[in-house]
């Protein structure tokens, strides 16, 4: 019904205008809600990692292993690259056991998803990054790694396989889901992934022992390099 | 029920403008509750990645409460109020202007805060928050022209009195 101060075309304008914007509302929202579930699948845009100080502030590695270790071995690794997981099934257990137990190796992760080829790396990342949360950032990546064959070649984000995974190690799903659907950690991916272009690195894995490249193949060779970098009085 | 004195026409096209206004700040907030509660990605929240620092961010929640539900909150009420005023029953009151008086300047003051957050803290602008406070500072706007437009009125000063 027309007011005094407006008019009956006014009134039926005022709720045309207020339907509009409803409809607007929800398809936009409904429109969000759909597809990977919300999930970043992809890096975000960030300004001001053209700035090195910026960049190194915001790329965060996951470390195992003392700070005080006399040899740091650094790894950029993308989940859906065979590589990374004959890496980490083959030779990273070597490594635990001969290296990271005895404290003379700090271990230093960080992602770099070559989303150009391996659509599903960069989400695999954050699902890592969000086990973290939960203390399980180790463990989950080795799931991950493990599992590699049946979620990297998926047409759609496996974001199901990335929960069930986190569900069969014991994390609590609704807390990892609610991570995993949503940006965080994007923007740490994303730093993770400018930082080795900044490097020059152009292929995954990327091991760097004391800041020099391990261009070896087998996990002797990579022994070799670390116990060579050990003084002789430690352990 | 209070009423404006004299007959002295309420001004519903500004309440009306309010209201859409409102509504619009209403979706923006509940995508951003969304967001913050994990159920929304970046689908449209990209420009300069300032959402993802503005929204992960420290100032993100007050004591555990996402500031975007604040906002939704304050953006249904702020609907409700002007809606009101739009209809028969509650146009000519007059604690309906000063409440949506008191409503939008909590708005604007609170989203006044929040861009300062953003400009000098975070140091990020998220658009959806941007756009959120240009909202609030255009309620705030036309609810204080509204009161002002009331009292300017010939016997247009609000009173308690009972409408007829």
């Amino acid at each position: 019904m027309a007011q005094k101060g407006t008019s009956g075309g006014g009134t039926r304008l005022f709720y045309i205008l207020l339907a509009i914007v409803a409809v607007a509302g929800i398809a936009s929202i409904a429109y969000t809600l759909k597809g990977s579930g919300g999930a970043a699948t992809k890096p975000v845009d960030l300004s001001g990692l053209e700035n090195p100080r910026q960049l190194y502030e915001m790329a965060t590695a996951v470390k195992q292993g003392p700070d005080d270790a006399p040899v740091k071995v650094v790894e950029f690794a993308d989940y859906s690259c065979p590589a990374c997981r004959q890496f980490d099934m083959q030779i990273m257990p070597v490594l635990k056991q001969k290296f990271l137990a005895s404290g003379k190796v700090q271990f230093i992760f960080y992602d770099f998803p070559l989303i150009e080829i391996h659509p599903h790396s960069f989400l695999a990342a954050r699902a890592a990054r969000c086990a973290g949360d939960q203390g399980k950032f180790w463990e989950y990546q080795d799931a991950l790694f493990r599992s590699q064959p049946s979620w990297a070649e998926n047409q759609a984000a496996p974001v199901s396989d990335f929960e069930d995974a986190a569900a069969k190690l014991g994390l609590d799903k609704g807390a990892f889901s609610r991570c995993l659907k949503s940006d965080k950690y994007a923007d740490i991916v994303t730093a993770n992934r400018k930082l080795a272009e900044q490097l020059g690195i152009d292929s995954t894995p990327t091991v760097l022992v004391n800041n020099r490249r391990w261009m070896g193949q087998t996990p002797q060779s990579l022994e070799d390099l670390i116990q060579s970098d050990i003084p002789a009085n430690a352990g | 029920m209070p009423a404006l004195d004299d007959g002295a026409a309420p001004p519903v096209a500004l309440r009306m403008a309010i209201a859409v206004l409102a509504l619009v700040g209403l979706f923006i907030a509940v995508y951003l509750t969304l967001h913050a509660f994990g159920l929304t990605g970046l689908v449209a929240c990209t420009t300069g990645g300032g959402c993802e620092r503005v929204q992960s961010s420290r100032f993100s929640a007050i004591g555990g409460v996402p500031v975007a539900l604040i906002g939704a909150a304050g953006y249904a009420a702020l609907f409700v109020v002007a809606w009101l005023g739009t209809t028969p029953r509650f146009a000519t009151g007059a604690r309906l202007p000063r409440l949506l008086l008191a409503l939008a300047f909590i708005a604007f003051a609170f989203s006044a805060y929040l861009t300062a957050l953003e400009a000098w803290v975070i140091h990020a602008w998220c658009p959806y928050c941007v756009t959120s406070a240009i909202l609030a500072t255009l309620i705030f706007l036309l609810s204080l022209g509204e009161l002002r437009m009331l009292r300017r009125r010939p016997g247009g000063r609000i009173s308690r009195s009972t409408n007829p």
